[in-house]
């Protein structure tokens, strides 16, 4: 009865091969998420304190315009103690105007608020010391920098140490979401490496504090810049010209090629039947006949030697240039339900594909052998499941015993 | 035929000083390039400019290996390696194959495969577009590039031997199970970007883009893998402007490879193949973008934009068009998938025979 389920050996080479090659490509999928997911779910814990704090002892705020990359990325303990200050700051601007929101008391001063909007109230007694100093750096504001700097002027010290110390007993709230931010941004901030910070920075809680460091923006849009200006030259009359040049080497290569008679390699047959199939489906599709289902079962199976996949209709050529495009998303959903349709297209790709292949193997297998016989239906009932429910479900066979003799 | 050809009256001094740049920006941009001297030596074969040209090839034909990588594989190795890729390409020379293995001569040689290579394709394009820098959340919004890929190698005749219906049931089972598990991680990845997304907002100086994205983030959360990235973007960039100088002054490469037409050629026949070659690249063109075909859907990688509610978003395309695309083109296949396995039951059916044969009772839920 085992006999029955054995299969010729070279169909099943080729079919193991099909499956295999299908349950790798599943799997590299699954890998290059396993890596977006690592960095995603760790980006949305609680950030560790950067190694390399970069608190540089300089002799003033304006040392350099172009602050190399380096040191203007802040670790998480300096946008902790920068978001301490901003909030003492924008207390200090409010005592100034003379808008108090003294009276509300102190809730749990806590730097595990939602977002700066919501966060508790302040005390009352801020001291008026501290805010003249706060009051006077805030005039000293520098023109948008765009990054949080973070050196020490030493000569500042214990004054940053009493008001990280104050502000941990009031708690400032922002005056709204967009001060801190533009507090923050346009600051010289000056921190301290001494004080702790209570809490480790989270995106959730911090998030809309980050910049991206200006070295970084610039390369970034000379890229993007680049980027266009690469996929858009391509027709120009210089370009023709050296087309042309380009068409009469090629065929200089071609007759002195040392070979009889020209040549086509297996790279380039496989190319010009994919734009043959394109445009046979363009043409079809031109001629307003239905889609894909019949023409994909017209083209017909694919010889031996190479396994080609279904080709698509879709407009690219052999090596598109890639150039910036975006794909705007309004919510998580909907992003959802691109991303899992995207996943059913590719997977039924993939079952139409091996369809064919177990079509083409296992079929031949079924009327060859002897019919009617217990092994042959079981095979039937195997091949069956596999070609008609996808290896999911199995028939039943009822068969008739013949009476002993 | 005269009207597409541009007569230029040149400096001599200019023209001396056009070669050596175009080729210098050449081997900018191209991974491993040799310097325009190295490309001169090549011209006239001599033996010293062979291996550099040969490490060249290798990193250009395998562009899939990382930077470091191409130390690992011998001169040999690498040898062998370029002559194999080279002629699956179809190279129409056979002077290629015969250069020995070690790698020490054939700098002439060389030189004429670089050349037939960047005349065939965007080759520095390419290449940059498959090593480039990601700095969004991408997701491609067609299946073409995983179509692309070959299908497994024909398999070489092993000692495995026949092998059992009930394993490939077990293998079907299997890749059902492993894509359920890819809609579930995908899931999450989606829903995780939601959030950072959000986090983020406001914060990128790019206001078409608004916030940051992983990548982004990353380099923020972690300083020195900040450092890296930029280090990456910035020699990408150099390799991009020099691919633009490249193009700008390429001709004069190619005036110097044909050099001078030989006798065999006519000024008819060259306008004749120029013609009909340009003919098939138009028409492959239109074939290639979907000429007005209502499938014709956007293709490649796109960065992902999380917009707040209500807002209209700049340019860009938008997720319910490509879901809407997506769908209709999910309703197709699984037309197609269903098709084949009716064509599958009908067959089978015949197959067994008509009764009074055994009685086939199909499973439920259908």
């Amino acid at each position: 009865m085992d006999t029955a389920f054995t299969l010729l050996a070279g169909s099943s080479r080729r079919l193991v091969a099909e499956l295999r090659d299908a349950l790798d490509s599943c799997a590299e999928r699954q890998r290059q998420l396993e890596r977006s997911l690592r960095v995603s779910r760790r980006l949305l814990r609680a950030w560790e304190p950067a190694e390399t704090l970069a608190p540089e002892p300089t002799p003033g705020p304006e040392t350099n315009e172009e602050a190399p990359s380096a040191a203007c990325i802040p670790s998480p303990q300096d946008l902790k103690e920068l978001e301490l200050l901003t909030q003492a700051l924008e207390k200090a601007v409010r005592v100034r105007k003379g808008i108090s929101k003294a009276g509300e008391g102190n809730k749990a001063p806590s730097l595990k608020s939602g977002s700066i909007a919501t966060s508790p109230a302040t005390r009352a007694s801020y001291p008026p010391s501290t805010s003249h100093r706060a009051g006077s750096r805030a005039s000293e504001t520098k023109p948008p920098r765009g990054i949080l700097q973070t050196r020490v002027p030493t000569k500042d010290l214990p004054e940053r140490r009493l008001l990280s110390v104050g502000d941990q007993a009031c708690m400032g709230q922002g005056a709204g979401a967009t001060k801190p931010k533009s507090g923050l941004r346009n600051e010289q901030i000056v921190l301290s490496a001494a004080s702790q910070a209570p809490e480790a920075f989270t995106l959730k809680d911090k998030g809309i504090l980050l910049q991206l460091p200006e070295a970084f923006r610039k390369a970034a849009s000379r890229n993007s810049r680049l980027w266009a200006q690469l996929s858009s030259t391509q027709t120009s009359d210089s370009v023709d010209a050296a087309t042309t040049a380009k068409t009469q080497f090629l065929q200089k290569m071609q007759t002195t090629s040392g070979w009889p008679g020209p040549r086509l390699s297996a790279t380039e047959v496989e190319a010009e039947v994919r734009h043959l199939q394109k445009a046979c489906l363009l043409l079809r599709l031109r001629m307003g006949e239905e889609l894909t289902a019949v023409v994909e079962q017209q083209l017909g199976p694919w010889p031996e030697g190479r396994f080609p996949r279904a080709s698509l209709p879709c407009g690219g050529g052999a090596d598109p240039i890639w150039s910036p495009q975006l794909l705007l998303y309004s919510s998580t959903q909907e992003l959802q339900t691109l991303a899992a349709l995207r996943l059913r297209v590719a997977m039924l790709h993939q079952q139409i594909h091996l369809e064919k292949v177990l079509m083409a193997e296992l079929l031949p297998l079924v009327s060859k052998q002897e019919p009617l016989g217990p092994p042959w239906l079981a095979l039937c009932r195997a091949v069956h499941s596999l070609l008609c429910e996808g290896g999911q479900r199995f028939l039943t066979i009822l068969r008739e015993d013949k009476p002993a003799d | 035929m005269g009207r597409r050809r541009r007569r230029r009256r040149v400096d001599p001094a200019d023209a001396a000083r056009a070669l050596p740049e175009a080729i210098a920006a050449l081997s900018q941009t191209l991974p491993a390039g040799p310097s325009p001297e190295t490309f001169r030596r090549a011209k006239f074969d001599r033996p010293e400019a062979a291996p550099a040209l040969w490490r060249l090839l290798f990193r250009v034909l395998s562009p899939q290996l990382a930077d470091g990588a191409s130390a690992s594989f011998s001169p040999e190795a690498q040898v062998r390696s370029v002559k194999l890729a080279l002629r699956t390409q179809g190279y129409p020379r056979r002077a290629l194959a015969q250069l020995p293995d070690d790698g020490s001569q054939g700098g002439r040689e060389l030189l004429l495969a670089l050349a037939w290579l960047l005349a065939r394709g965007p080759l520095p394009e390419r290449l940059l577009t498959q090593n480039r820098v990601q700095l969004g959340d991408e997701m491609p919004v067609c299946e073409c590039e995983a179509l692309a890929s070959p299908g497994p190698p024909a398999p070489s005749v092993e000692a495995d031997g026949c092998v059992d219906i009930r394993h490939l049931q077990w293998l079907m089972g299997k890749l059902r199970f492993r894509w359920r598990n890819l809609m579930a991680s995908q899931q999450e990845q989606c829903a995780l970007l939601g959030k950072i997304h959000s986090y983020t907002r406001g914060c990128h100086s790019d206001r078409s883009l608004g916030h940051l994205s992983v990548t982004e983030t990353e380099l923020l959360r972690d300083p020195e893998g900040g450092r890296q990235l930029l280090r990456r973007l910035e020699r990408e960039n150099a390799r991009l402007q020099a691919a633009l100088e490249w193009r700008r002054r390429e001709l004069v490469f190619w005036r110097w490879m044909v050099g001078g037409r030989g006798p065999q050629w006519s000024a008819a026949r060259t306008a004749l193949r120029e013609a009909v070659g340009q003919d098939l690249a138009a028409l492959r063109q239109a074939c290639e973008r979907g000429g007005g075909c209502s499938l014709a859907q956007p293709h490649g990688p796109h960065r992902l934009v999380r917009t707040e509610a209500g807002a209209p978003g700049g340019p860009g395309l938008r997720a319910p068009e490509v879901i809407e695309a997506l769908r209709s083109q999910e309703a197709r296949l699984e037309v197609v998938l269903r098709q084949l396995q009716g064509q599958c039951r009908q067959e089978l059916a015949r197959l067994v025979g008509a009764p009074p044969g055994p009685v086939w009772i199909l499973p439920p839920g259908r």
